[in-house]
């Protein structure tokens, strides 16, 4: 049943002993990654499958709250089976010289998969730590000037969030005496005060840098526009998801009074704000999907600050959505880079990228029937539903936010389609390896918009089971003696009556 | 599988075919014929149109636990019947000759051929909708689908698209809004509901609601103040596009309309609305809005010194007819603006298709370049005439007939300024459409144009049969009416008691049988009079005319356009302002003040200091 | 069948009693000219001599078909307004048009001769053309209001039924007593649209060659001869039908249609003309003004 660690072990491993591999046989080293990441996928997968209800495993032997605990239900194993996936699809297959990169990526894929699955405020501190420093090594990874100036920018960020969010941890942990998630759930009452809400707020801002929360995000552009698509593609739509998922977790087990929600409603609301509006006026396509993509982690926030399922849901569909468009979007910034003027005749240089540009635009703004329709639907159902001033604000924040959105999504797409000076066209042309992988976010967009009826119920099923507050504790406190229990059932009943 | 099923799923053929085929040499042909069998299709289930009972589609979808379903009324058998029509003669207009002229300069027919039979099947899925989330479904691929028509053509046809996307994507976001709040009061997106809960919406409810839904739908129908995107967007497509779009496009904002908030949410409730310090309710409001939305629109056509702008601001001015007809919510008025749809599309159609063929032959649709050609292509000009009389609503074609029936409505609901606001529309319709003519047909020939011929077979017929529509429909509105009546059965309207002829009341009547027969008596009599006395006349050259003592030579170019209507605009020049541009600059301006702003943050040097500020931001808001 | 058969006959004996009517009102006016100019004026057929003169010239110039077409139109649609226009036995299709239709039908003889003028692709015709579709819109507005609180006040818009009311009630029913400020507008209005002086600046000989009737000659100015003879029958008729109770028999009808007509007549040969927009801007102001109010005491 402990096969699972394999999936956090085995990717740290091989960081590890990339380089020393690499020293004796480089084309053994070129396949080890995509070899490790394809044992990740096979055991997420699997675990996916067998899974019925939520389990906790609890690592080393030690029972929670003391031991390391994996918490696996449909939400942490769903992101464990994406994180090798788009790793395996954003691969740098044509790297053959250097180990650097893909050591840096297994080093991410191990510590991103533990950010999944960790059911402790430790590990997670743990793993967080781990991505950033992997990730700070991807986003350098082109050596150029303003590569290592944004990633300078971005390391001081991180860093200081890092302080934040110990902090926050260690008031938790003077308050409640434990880092296990289920067990800070059991002892929320202890957390409804200033200093249980300021240690929310801490975590939140302190992890919000990577999952670019508003205003808090200052590296995002920079970052995004110096380093290479794929990278900015994993950064924007794997780290900035799971980092929101720690956040999520948090707010499902301990903190579901109105003050914790609000503060993601407005920060959230914030970040759509700025985000939609600075984007509007980039000048260049990579800027203007770093900020595009602020815009959106700001909505999933605002969708998950929904009280109830409605939120979960809303906010994974959003997350999931984004999860695959912005990737998409961001490799198409390989050859379309530098200002947006210069963009005029990319259609004519490769028509099938520009038509996916425009699959891609339309979901994001939220065109029906794309899937993106869809999860701006139960986001505005959700808003509508909770119905106080704040959401129904935030409501209308998220609506015009798309006119923008439209507006200068639309505004690049006719760039694309109008017509360009022939020596500036040829620079525009897009390999067929990077539109390969290209299609294959337009084949699951699309595949998405096909079986968007079973994946609906599929997706409520995960989120009803991820925001059962009860059921979380319960997975991990199953076999624990009665006045554990006796608390459950009343958490039960609360949850009942609520 | 019904008749609907097969009707929506032959709609989706068509396009993929034209989709597919886009580059084939026939493909202009094949769409032409595969929309007639749509219309064949369409035809089947004219029962629809004749008081049938609904029809729904086999087709059920369930997502994410909501279920989505599809029918046809005779609401939207009408709407239907327009659409493809509309399609129908603008393809074939297109199919022909027409193509291979654009081909060569750079366009791709079948590109064309494939976004309007798009625009159909799209426009068939919204008309179809039996549910409020199905139809905003179809009203959003609606949308999408007319930008893909209006950018073909490139250049600044695209700017006008993105302008158009942006006010589409505005009012589809309102839409949304509208209907979340709908599914928060109801619980669900089904027609049935929404009608049996309305009855218990408070008023905030109601306004709010219709506010959002007329916004959103008004986008596409052009109301006032969210028309600057339509006569661009409109003109600056490749012909026989716009003569679709013009036709049609924006009426589906008011089928639309009519079924969420004059079926669903009910009218009625807005006459009970006051607004406060005012005298008005929340209907006067709209019926000033249609009233506003035909003046503006109209007056601002008669400034147009393109023949296509010209007509697209029309369009926008008519809508205003629809709506207004629509709002007065009796048998007549309700008619009228039903049977206006039908007569304005054709009227619509005939007059782009006749410019578009004009287009064809002098590479210009500017009046200040255009003049005299009546003998060059007199049917053409034939149709064009039989269009401006339709759009000027003055007998004895159908025009006249559905404005007929709003002024008698109006008459009857006893409101005189809105009834002087409809007329001063039509005045000026009358005024710009004699300028179009005058400059396009009338007047000096260029030198240029000396040499031109009729236009080829392929683009009169279309066109023929349009300004025959008219004429026929003029003559014996009673065919048009059976639909309408089923219309507003659908709609829940009393049905107007319509004879072939027109209306039968009490107290005013309309037969335009009598009517027309008579006129055309009186021109016999005229033509008698004409033809029968005084010497024949002896044709003289064009530029052997009286001056006032000059010579008129060919090289003198006094046929103009430019501020025609000098006397008038003396006076009332001053009174276009710009307002709504202003608006709409002024909303851009703050969109780009702020986003400067907000940019700033990302330029920052100390992005960490705003880390800290928001932590201790947060933590006060916490512990404060 | 019968009533078909009737109204035929009816519909065809209209036109020319208006032509005849139409006649006589030309004279009147050119008569009534003289006078106030101290001169003794035309003869009794001068009229009809004047449009047999017109028909007889020797060359005819057209400027192409829809040149011709005009003047039928012209001719022609007027021909057809007359049978929507009650006189005293015949009713015609009054019925089966109204109040509103005859407005509009009024429209057609001056489209068809904007079309005719337009072909002829002379400058001053053009301009002509332009003024007096201007000034069609100044005087139609207060025009329209007219027709509107005729219409409300008498819930009909049927011309028959609006003749009845007033004959039935006597003097105090008229729309004149009824409706004395929406008559004075009505006057007014009326008078503006028969295109006389002062608001005959779209003929202006002296600058624009007289617009739109330059390059007419022969018949096709014996068309717009015709033309104006049915004018000024439609425009005083129309007038005694909403206001002065129509005729009750041929005597007081004609007595009613030319004692209206003389009014504007007298007025056109006292007063110089406007400028087009000195025109808008007075018909917009006066009239209109007066019809609202007039409007006003209706709607209450």
């Amino acid at each position: 049943m402990n096969n699972i660690a394999f999936t956090v072990a085995l990717p740290l491993l091989a960081a590890f002993l990339l380089p020393i591999i690499s020293n004796s046989s480089k084309s053994a080293a070129r396949f080890i990654g995509p070899f490790v990441l394809l044992a990740m996928l096979g055991f997420s997968l699997a675990y996916f499958n067998m899974l019925e209800h939520p389990v906790a495993i609890a690592l080393g032997g030690f029972r929670p709250p003391l031991g390391i605990t994996f918490h696996l239900d449909n939400l942490s194993l769903l992101m464990a089976s994406i994180i090798p996936l788009i790793m395996l699809v954003l691969w740098p297959y044509a790297n053959i010289e250097g180990y650097r990169e893909e050591s840096l990526l297994l080093l991410l894929a191990g510590s991103a998969s533990g950010l999944a699955l960790s059911g402790d405020l430790f590990n997670i501190y743990v793993f967080y730590e781990l991505l950033s420093v992997a990730s700070f090594g991807l986003a350098a990874a082109n050596r150029t000037g303003a590569a290592f100036a944004a990633t300078f920018r971005y390391l001081v960020m991180s860093g200081l969030g890092t302080v934040l969010a110990l902090t926050g941890i260690g008031l938790i942990y003077t308050q409640t005496g434990t880092l296990n998630l289920a067990h800070i759930g059991l002892l929320a009452s202890q957390l409804n005060n200033p200093a249980g809400l300021s240690a929310f707020a801490l975590i939140v801002i302190g992890i919000g840098v990577k999952a670019e929360i508003f205003p808090v995000n200052g590296w995002v552009p920079e970052v995004y526009s110096t380093a290479s698509p794929r990278i900015s593609a994993l950064l924007a739509g794997l780290i900035s998801k799971l980092a929101v998922l720690v956040i999520v977790r948090l707010l499902v087990v301990a903190y579901q009074g109105p003050e914790a929600l609000t503060l993601l409603l407005v920060l959230g609301m914030l970040g759509i704000i700025w985000g939609e509006l600075s984007a509007w006026r980039s000048k260049d396509l990579k800027r203007m999907l770093s900020f595009s993509s602020i815009g959106q982690l700001g909505m999933v926030l605002v969708a998950f600050s929904i009280p109830g399922e409605a939120g979960m849901v809303a906010g994974i569909a959003m997350m999931l959505h984004h999860l695959v468009v912005k990737p998409g979007l961001f490799m198409l910034t390989e050859h379309w880079n530098g200002s947006l003027n210069k963009l005029a005749g990319a259609a004519k240089s490769s028509p099938l990228a520009a038509v996916l540009f425009m699959l891609f635009a339309l979901s994001l703004i939220g065109v029906p029937p794309f899937p993106g329709f869809w999860a701006k639907l139960l986001l505005v159902t959700g808003l509508v539903e909770a119905n106080t001033p704040l959401y129904l604000t935030a409501l209308a924040v998220l609506l015009s936010a798309t006119v923008i959105e439209a507006h200068y999504l639309m505004h690049t797409a006719i760039r694309m389609y109008s017509k360009g000076k022939k020596k500036q066209v040829k620079k525009l042309h897009q390999t067929p390896f990077t539109l390969t992988i290209i299609s294959v976010f337009a084949v699951v967009l699309i595949t998405a918009l096909i079986t968007m009826a079973p994946l609906g119920n599929k997706l409520q099923h995960i989120a009803a089971e991820s925001s059962d507050r009860a059921l979380y504790i319960n997975t991990t406190f199953a076999a624990r003696h009665t006045p554990v229990r006796k608390q459950i059932s009343l958490i039960k009943q609360q949850s009942k009556v609520q | 599988m019904n008749q609907l099923d097969t009707l929506l799923l032959i709609s989706l053929i068509t396009a993929l075919i034209s989709g597919l085929g886009r580059r084939h040499q026939l493909i202009g042909w094949a769409t032409a014929i595969l929309l007639t069998v749509q219309f064949l299709a369409l035809l089947s289930i004219s029962s629809l149109g004749y008081g049938g009972t609904v029809i729904e589609s086999a087709v059920n979808l369930t997502i994410l636990g909501q279920p989505l379903s599809w029918r046809f009324d005779g609401l939207s058998w009408f709407f239907a019947l327009i659409t493809i029509g509309a399609a129908m003669a603008s393809s074939f207009f297109a199919a022909g000759i027409w193509a291979k002229k654009y081909k060569k300069h750079g366009g791709n027919p079948g590109l064309l051929q494939f976004a309007m039979s798009l625009n159909v099947f799209t426009m068939l899925v919204l008309l179809a909708s039996g549910d409020l989330l199905s139809l905003f479904i179809g009203w959003e691929l609606v949308s999408w689908a007319s930008l893909l028509l209006m950018v073909l053509a490139g250049g600044i046809a695209t700017q006008w698209g993105l302008r158009y996307i942006v006010y589409a994507t505005a009012g589809a976001m309102s839409i949304l809004a509208g209907i979340g709040i709908i599914y928060h009061l109801t619980g669900s997106f089904a027609y049935a509901d929404l009608a049996a809960a309305a009855s218990t919406f408070s008023t905030t409810h109601v306004v709010v609601l219709s506010l959002l839904f007329i916004a959103g739908f008004g986008v596409k129908m052009g109301l006032l103040p969210f028309h600057l995107w339509q006569a661009g967007a409109y003109a600056e497509t490749p012909g026989p596009g716009s003569a679709f779009l013009g036709a049609i496009s924006s009426r589906m904002g008011l089928y639309a309309m009519l079924i969420v908030v004059f079926q669903l949410i009910g009218l009625g409730k807005m006459i009970a609305v006051e607004i406060p310090f005012t005298f008005l309710s929340l209907r006067d409001l709209l019926m000033w809005v249609a009233a506003f939305t035909i003046i503006f629109p109209t007056y601002t056509a008669l400034r147009q010194n393109d023949a296509r702008y010209l007509l697209a601001w029309h369009g926008i001015g008519q809508g205003g007819y629809m709506m207004m007809g629509l709002l007065l919510l009796d048998p007549v008025g309700s008619a009228g603006g039903l049977l206006h749809v039908f007569n304005y599309a054709t009227n619509q159609a005939a007059l782009f298709l006749a410019i578009t063929a004009v287009v064809y032959r002098t590479h210009t649709a500017d009046l200040n370049r255009l003049g005299g050609l009546v003998n060059r292509m007199p049917l053409t000009f034939l149709v064009l005439l039989v269009g401006i009389i339709g759009l000027a609503g003055i007998p004895p074609m159908n025009g006249f007939v559905s404005k007929w029936l709003i002024y008698r409505s109006l008459i009857i609901e006893g409101m005189p300024l809105l009834f002087v606001a409809t007329v001063i529309g039509t005045l000026g319709t009358i005024l710009s459409v004699y300028k179009l003519i005058h400059n396009t047909f009338l007047g000096q020939l260029r030198l240029e144009h000396e040499h031109i011929r009729e236009v080829p077979w392929s683009m009169l017929a279309p066109m023929l049969v349009v300004a025959t529509i008219i004429f026929i429909t003029g003559f014996m509105p009673g065919l048009v009416l059976d639909w309408v009546a089923s219309a507003q059965a659908a709609l829940g309207f009393t049905p107007l008691a319509y004879t072939l002829g027109g209306v039968e009341t009490a107290r005013g009547s309309l037969d335009m049988i009598w009517l027309c027969g008579v006129l055309f008596g009186g021109f016999g009599v005229g033509a008698l009079l004409f033809y029968g006395g005084g010497n024949k006349a002896k044709r003289v050259h064009q530029l052997d005319n009286y001056a006032g003592g000059h010579f008129l030579t060919a090289d003198t170019r006094y046929h103009y356009s430019n501020n025609f209507y000098a006397g008038l605009m003396h006076h009332i020049g001053g009174w276009y302002r710009g307002t709504f541009k202003w608006l709409e600059s002024s909303l851009i301006s703050i969109v780009s003040l702020l986003s400067g702003l907000t940019q700033i943050l990302f330029h920052s040097y100390h992005p960490a200091l705003f880390l800290l500020i928001t932590a201790t931001l947060s933590l006060y808001f916490f512990i404060g | 069948m019968q009533v078909t058969l009737l109204t035929i006959m009816e519909v065809i004996l209209m036109p020319i009693v208006a032509f005849i009517i139409g006649l006589f009102m030309v004279l009147m006016m050119r008569k009534l000219a003289a006078r106030l100019q101290r001169r003794v004026g035309p003869p009794l057929f001068q009229p009809l001599f004047d449009i047999v003169k017109l028909y007889g010239k020797q060359t005819q110039i057209s400027h192409g078909m829809i040149h011709d077409i005009g003047i039928i139109m012209a001719v022609g649609g007027y021909v057809a307004a007359e049978a929507l226009l009650p006189v005293p036995g015949m009713d015609g299709i009054a019925a089966k048009g109204g109040l509103i239709t005859l407005a509009y039908l009024t429209m057609v003889p001056s489209l068809g001769l904007a079309l005719g003028v337009g072909q002829c692709a002379n400058p001053n015709g053009s301009i002509g053309i332009s003024r007096a579709l201007t000034s069609m819109l100044a005087y139609d507005i207060p025009f329209i209001i007219v027709i509107f609180g005729v219409a409300y006040q008498f819930s009909s818009t049927n011309l028959v039924d609006i003749i009845a009311t007033q004959q039935a009630g006597g003097f105090s029913t008229w729309g004149i007593s009824e409706m004395p400020v929406l008559a004075v507008a009505g006057l007014f209005a009326m008078h503006a649209s028969l295109g006389k002086q002062p608001f005959e600046i779209y003929i202006a000989p002296a600058e624009i060659a007289t617009g739109p009737m330059v390059e007419m000659g022969g018949k096709f100015l014996g068309g717009l001869f015709v033309m104006q003879s049915f004018q000024l029958y439609t425009a005083s008729v129309l007038y005694v039908s909403l206001f002065l109770g129509g005729g009750e028999n041929w005597i007081t009808f004609l007595l009613k249609s030319f004692g209206v007509l003389a009014i504007p007549v007298v007025i056109a040969y006292l007063f110089p003309r406007y400028r087009t927009d000195d025109l808008v801007r007075l018909v917009w102001k006066w009239p209109v003004m007066l019809a609202l109010i007039g409007i006003a005491f209706v709607m209450n």
